[in-house]
């Protein structure tokens, strides 16, 4: 019985604990999934967000003069 | 009558003003004081302490030197084809057929013969946005963009990555520039945070500090360094807590040529290494040597052969370690 207390009062007390550590760690977890995906998305669309910045900047060049190789 | 004719000249009228030159007091007075020589005016001009001029950024306390010193030297053929769109967007295509050294172990250079090809796109549009991105045949991206968020702040991101997993770099630096300081703060992959700050102290001296944490591996640093720089010399000190001193030193000997030194002293590797080099620019061609305490002669010469068409040599001979590297090539383009 009171090793059943003792375990039931202890267990709130870790539940709360571990409710912060796994925010934490949860927390951890998505930045880092979300920096796996922006690094994926970086390595696609870095060069193609580029030509397209400069495809729409002033003068405009034509699709032509993209892929002419003079 | 001699003496009375006399006695009653008048003295000579003073000399006129050439015309053009400003009188530097009033009127009244120019006649009778002599103008001041050039050289006076200059020593007597008192230093504003609160007028200072901007010092150059942190990183780039040494870049004479470095421009002097370390030249792109590549092995093989090496060809680049610069495409400019407008004004601000180009497009280039580049590439190298040689040999790249493989770090190892040994004493032994270890060359592995590779052939890329590696296509860029650069938007820049200074002062705002500054886009550079460079994609090779691997599959790498080297992606540098410079943006400055509101006139005094700027942000720059240097990257590269990889296909393979866990190689790749990235960097954040946020800078401030203030009247005569500037201060950056550096956010890394692998946790790295880093904080540098530089002030000019004199027109001609400035000096900074910088300090960084490595947070997988637990390090952190201190470093200092300063600048002195004049119309004709630039001199560099760094100091780290990672055991590095390093000096430079840059003189303009004429408008075409310059001369360079560098030392440099690594203290947990007990490793010292000078260097002297020159640069010279001429009309048609910028040719570059130097030679190393380690035995390195190396030099680089880059020159036009028309408009827009660059001729590149490259040489590099390290007769100890038997190591001959030699490159040639071609830049086409802006």
């Amino acid at each position: 019985m009171a090793s059943a207390a003792a375990g039931k009062g202890k267990s709130p007390a870790d539940a709360a604990e571990s409710s912060a550590a796994s925010a934490t760690r949860l927390a951890r977890e998505w930045s880092t999934w979300a920096m796996k995906k922006a690094k994926v998305v970086a390595h696609y669309g870095f060069i193609p967000l580029v030509v397209l910045v400069g495809m729409r900047s002033e003068p405009r060049p034509s699709l032509a003069q993209l892929l002419s190789p003079v | 009558m001699g003496s009375a004719a006399s006695a009653s000249a008048p003295p000579p009228p003073p000399p006129v003003q050439p015309h053009g030159a400003a009188p530097p007091y009033g009127v009244g007075l120019a006649g009778i004081l002599p103008p001041k020589p050039d050289g006076d005016e200059k020593k007597e001009e008192k230093v504003d302490y609160l007028n200072l001029p901007c010092p150059v950024a942190y990183e780039e306390i040494q870049r004479e030197a470095l421009m002097s010193l370390k030249p792109e030297l590549f092995e093989g053929l090496r060809f680049d084809f610069t495409k400019m769109l407008s004004q601000k967007f180009a497009l280039s295509h580049s590439v190298l057929m040689g040999s790249l050294e493989v770090p190892s172990q040994s004493a032994d250079v270890i060359k592995v013969p590779t052939a890329q090809y590696e296509f860029g796109a650069n938007f820049i549009d200074l002062p705002q946005l500054m886009l550079i991105g460079r994609l090779m045949t691997d599959g790498r991206l080297n992606a540098r963009v410079k943006c400055d968020l509101t006139e005094n702040l700027a942000l720059k991101v240097n990257a590269q990555l990889t296909s393979e997993p866990h190689y790749s770099q990235g960097m954040f630096n946020f800078d401030y520039k203030g009247t005569d300081y500037r201060a950056q703060f550096q956010i890394g992959n692998n946790a790295f945070y880093g904080a540098n700050y530089i002030q000019s102290v004199t027109p001609n001296l400035s000096m900074g500090t910088e300090i960084f944490w490595l947070g997988q591996q637990r390090k952190s640093g201190i470093g200092f360094n300063s600048r002195y720089n004049t119309d004709k010399m630039v001199g560099t000190l760094q100091v780290a807590s990672t055991g590095i001193v390093a000096l430079s030193y840059v003189q303009k000997v004429s408008e075409k040529v310059s001369l360079a030194t560098d030392f440099m002293y690594n203290h947990m590797s007990r490793d010292v290494t000078s260097s002297v080099g020159y640069d010279y620019i001429l009309r048609q061609c910028r040719l570059r040597g130097k030679i190393d305490s380690n035995g390195v002669v190396a030099a680089y010469l880059e020159e036009r052969l028309n408009m827009g068409v660059n001729f590149l040599l490259s040489a590099e001979i390290d007769h100890a370690k038997k190591n001959y590297k030699f490159g040639f090539g071609m830049t086409v383009g802006e």
